[in-house]
């Protein structure tokens, strides 16, 4: 059944009794679009963390190891190919659309993904840091998110990020109980990865964002990354590693403050100018031409002549 | 087990279980820059697959060693022997960035590895039966899946020969994928195997010929005497790559 509002006030009233939306909703055409662009970039997210996974694979030290990072790139690009349905449902792009508009630079992806991947620690570090940030961001829309088929998607994405992080979190220990130079390379990958980790959640929230207004977020950007600086800031120190901030303080509460935070290198990103945008984008735009032929040969096989 | 049993069956088992690691080497290769994301799903679990059945042969070699099969002892198998020691075929040693030799190795490789399987499901070891029974399981999906992508690619022209010159690319690195083990012989006599890697040969170009319509013949392609003892000019890359964070710290548990 198409439900239908006379107004955005009828419809945010609807939103704010707990009301979920359906794709076959005549929903304001406003929030259709926010919750696409929203649903996209997850989309992009996951399939370019999948990129910057697969440089380290065919590297991973270990052949059962090698399996369970395998699933889990598996895993990354498996919710990129459900994310991708669920907006292309939303009849504002194609799923092909999308992916052109990613090669072609000109749709985005999270900040994290915009950086090169230079060691095995740093594959380690993504899978401890960014999945436990990206899971947290992922929470916190799945809990009161108001479009339906998102909402049922992210289920299954939490749960498989939760394994993912558990994997991350035995790789970074088994680091931490090894020898001098594993710890040297996480230590450097922790350097390179956990401002871009913590920067994921984006700058603070304004006062009129409309994706916490139409409960497809339902925690302010600060919230999150203040969680997640208190579980990772001594969880890290725990585990004999030093936290890249020189400006850490602890109050006499216990609580953590990473001092002031440069935004510049996430705007950087914004505009695809982070350090390994170029060479990302271009990477993922030269596989897709040249595996153009495979799919015209299935776009003449679908239209009949 | 007389000794020299055991060193035939090791021998045996390794060279189907260094195939098997490599191909899903390879495979594991493609993730994220197939033609489409349900291709990278596709490769990825067809590449988990085989590194599985390849952790599964190396446990059997450990197991007739008498060794644990840790992690440790499976790695150490997998990727810290000589060259001289592997049993790969170049067939899979080769490295491609072209999915179309991707696709039509995919479709040989698993062709030739259902019979492998098939050859060892009356095996006198008999933890190897089990396996083959649990790859077997498997192989049919891959085979499934290799075919329904050529079922519908082989209909466009444009796509029809590019697959051919593919299958041009590795028609002469076949016969290595075919080479028997050193101790293949041994191995019948033994009961360990039920049939000769040299009736694959014609089986094979039956089912290039009914796939592709296309006439092969690997009889005249020079090979080494004892292929399966000489590693390709790919190899050394390959396990390169392979080892680069193991060589990183060769202490080091991961």
């Amino acid at each position: 059944m198409t439900r239908s509002w006379n107004t955005m006030e009828d419809f945010e009233a609807f939103l704010n009794d707990g009301g979920i939306v359906e794709v076959d909703d005549a929903m304001p055409e406003d929030y259709r679009k926010a919750v696409f662009t929203f649903i996209e970039m997850h989309a992009n997210s996951e399939l370019m963390g999948g990129l910057t996974e697969r440089d380290w694979i065919p590297k991973t030290p270990g052949l059962r190891h090698k399996m369970s990072v395998l699933a889990k790139t598996q895993d990354e690009i498996g919710h990129g190919h459900l994310l991708y349905m669920v907006a292309a449902d939303m009849g504002i792009k194609t799923r092909t659309e999308m992916l052109e508009d990613l090669f072609a630079g000109k749709s985005r992806f999270h900040n994290v993904f915009h950086y090169k991947a230079e060691t095995w620690g740093d594959q380690v570090a993504i899978a401890f840091l960014v999945d436990a940030a990206a899971l947290a961001s992922q929470q916190a829309v799945f809990k009161n998110c108001s479009y339906g088929p998102y909402r049922r998607i992210l289920k299954r994405i939490i749960s498989e990020e939760g394994f993912h992080m558990r994997l991350g979190e035995d790789r970074m220990m088994r680091i931490a109980n090894g020898t001098d130079l594993q710890r040297e390379l996480f230590q450097g990958a922790l350097d390179r990865w956990f401002w871009p980790s913590l920067q994921l959640f984006g700058p603070d929230s304004k006062p009129g964002d409309l994706l916490l207004r139409w409960h497809i977020k339902s925690e302010r950007n600060e919230v999150l990354r203040d969680r997640w600086v208190q579980k990772f800031v001594p969880l890290l120190q725990s585990y004999g590693f030093s936290v890249p901030c020189p400006d850490l303080t602890q109050d006499e509460d216990g609580r953590w403050d990473v001092g002031p935070i440069d935004w510049e290198p996430l705007k950087a990103t914004l505009a695809q100018g982070g350090p390994d945008s170029k060479r990302r984008i271009e990477q993922a735009a030269r596989n897709w031409e040249r595996t153009q032929w495979v799919r015209t040969a299935m776009d003449e096989l679908a239209v009949p002549a | 087990m007389t000794d020299s049993t055991t060193h035939s069956t090791i021998d045996f088992l390794l060279t189907f279980a260094d195939d098997e690691h490599l191909m899903g080497q390879q495979h594991t290769e493609w993730i994220g820059i197939t033609p489409f994301l349900e291709e990278d799903l596709a490769f990825s679990s067809i590449g988990q697959d085989e590194l599985g059945h390849a952790v599964m042969l190396y446990e059997l070699v450990l197991e007739l060693q008498g060794i644990e099969a840790t992690d440790t002892a499976i790695d150490e198998l997998a990727y810290r022997r000589t060259d001289e020691e592997y049993r790969s075929s170049a067939f899979v040693e080769y490295s491609t960035e072209d999915w179309a030799q991707a696709l039509v190795r995919h479709w040989i490789y698993d062709t030739v590895e259902e019979q492998r399987w098939n050859m060892v499901a009356e095996s006198s070891l008999q933890p190897l039966r089990e396996v083959s029974v649990r790859a077997g399981r498997e192989e049919v999906y891959h085979r499934r899946h290799a075919n329904a992508l050529l079922d519908s690619l082989l209909t466009s022209d444009a796509a029809r020969q590019k697959l051919l010159d593919a299958l041009e690319v590795l028609t002469p690195l076949v016969p290595s994928l075919l080479a028997p083990a050193p101790s293949e012989q041994a191995a019948l006599n033994d009961g360990v195997v039920g049939g000769s890697s040299a009736a694959l040969d014609s089986l094979l170009v039956e089912a290039i010929q009914d796939r592709f319509g296309v006439e092969v013949s690997f009889a005249t392609i020079d090979q080494p005497p004892q292929a399966r003892l000489t590693r390709s000019e790919h190899f050394a890359p390959l396990i390169g790559r392979m080892r680069e964070v193991l060589d990183y710290d060769p202490e080091a548990s991961w």
